[in-house]
């Protein structure tokens, strides 16, 4: 069963917040001076919404979420190692 | 009670985490501002969610190995984007710099 | 050796004793032990990962983990120090080493937390790359230990540098209070590289 409104429960307005410091890091991702700086914001992003995840899931009930969001923190990680894999290899051959 | 506290410290740590990647001057001040402060918060605010929930066992535990991974996978990270950016060529801000001169 | 004082020659057997029982640590776990420790690892978590206790499930899973941790044998648990029994080992961490080293880490993290909202509002920042030494040399220990490291106020790991026998760690300090490569290392460690050296070698 999924609730009407979210915003009856205080963890509802977590999410509220974590949004809102999302889009506060997106302007690193949009207009950082270099990429490396853009790999910080989308990592920081990633998990928050690893976050969000879970307390959706907590307040709908819905409780298959929470593999989902271990297995977005999982790719996360991987994906976070091939692209300073990335930045070290392209570094050299410059 | 006390997850409700949990979950506003939460909140707090991750608003100034977001300020300090906005603020601070170059990459790896901003990689101490992203891990800590996101470690931290995600960390708390799952403990809050694990504190909060009561259908069984299980779920609380899963709760907690999510915290579990966060606390494990996030630094592994930043010390390979902090080690790629120096590779990379991004000199920085420092006021002594003991990796420099064992790497020429 | 006879021109040797007496003292001088308690010293040096007492050192050798040390390196004695530092290579007979650095030994490799037997087989047996090796695919338990990680066989016990993976069915806890097969078991909180499917929430379902019935029984052939139970069963599937033990049989699962136990195939793969018989491959995986040396990937987690090589780095353990050679001492004691197993059943020893087990319950040694999780009475008694594990919480100590989590309550240690949840109040370095609220502090370091708190220093960088301090940070951010005051800006006094003053950064610098430091480069200290640990005792620990395994894989699975430095990496548990650059990780604390980088979860305690105010530091964070860049590199790991292993060279004729000693490891070093490059630092990057947000507030620089010392060059001394030995207070740093003292600052920056605390307690925690004494908690893992009971455990990695």
């Amino acid at each position: 069963m999924v609730e009407e409104n979210i915003l009856v429960n205080p963890f509802g307005w977590g999410i509220m917040v974590l949004i809102f410091t999302s889009v506060m890091l997106m302007y690193r991702v949009l207009f950082g001076p270099t990429l490396p700086d853009r790999v910080v914001g989308l990592n920081t992003i990633t998990t928050k919404v690893v976050v969000i995840i879970a307390i959706l899931s907590v307040i709908n009930k819905q409780y298959f979420l929470i593999d989902l969001a271990v297995v977005l923190l999982m790719v996360n990680a991987v994906g976070g190692l091939i692209l300073a894999k990335y930045l070290e290899r392209r570094g050299r051959s410059d | 009670m006390i997850e409700y506290m949990l979950l506003a410290f939460g909140e707090v740590v991750m608003v100034f985490g977001a300020l300090g990647i906005l603020r601070f001057p170059d990459v790896y001040t901003r990689l101490h501002a992203a891990t800590k402060c996101d470690t931290g918060g995600a960390m708390t605010i799952l403990l809050a969610l694990a504190l909060y929930t009561d259908p069984s066992v299980f779920i609380k535990l899963k709760l907690l190995l999510l915290a579990f991974l966060i606390a494990l996978i996030n630094p592994m990270v930043s010390h390979a984007i902090a080690k790629g950016a120096y590779k990379y060529g991004i000199k920085p801000k420092v006021v002594v710099d003991m990796y420099a001169w064992d790497n020429p | 050796m006879s021109r040797i004082p007496f003292y001088l020659k308690e010293r040096l057997e007492e050192v050798q004793r040390r390196v004695l029982y530092e290579s007979y640590d650095a030994q490799k776990l037997p087989v047996w032990e090796r695919i338990v420790l990680t066989w016990i690892l993976l069915f806890s978590f097969w078991i909180v990962i499917t929430a379902n206790t019935s029984l052939d499930n139970l069963i599937i899973g033990a049989i699962a983990t136990l195939i793969i941790a018989s491959f995986m044998r040396d990937m987690l648990m090589e780095d353990v120090r050679h001492r004691g029994h197993l059943i020893e080992k087990i319950v040694y961490f999780l009475l008694l080493y594990a919480p100590q080293y989590l309550i240690i880490m949840a109040f370095r993290l609220i502090e370091s937390n708190i220093k960088v909202a301090k940070n951010v509002i005051l800006m006094d920042i003053n950064p610098g790359i430091i480069k200290i030494k640990t005792d620990l040399h395994s894989d699975t220990g430095v990496t548990i230990l650059a990780n604390s490291i980088t979860l305690t106020p105010g530091t964070l790991t860049l590199d790991v540098s292993k060279r004729l026998g000693e490891t070093y760690l490059y630092v990057h300090w947000i507030d620089v209070e010392t060059l001394n490569r030995e207070k740093a290392g003292e600052k920056i460690k605390g307690d925690i590289e004494e908690w893992l050296k009971k455990i990695f070698w």
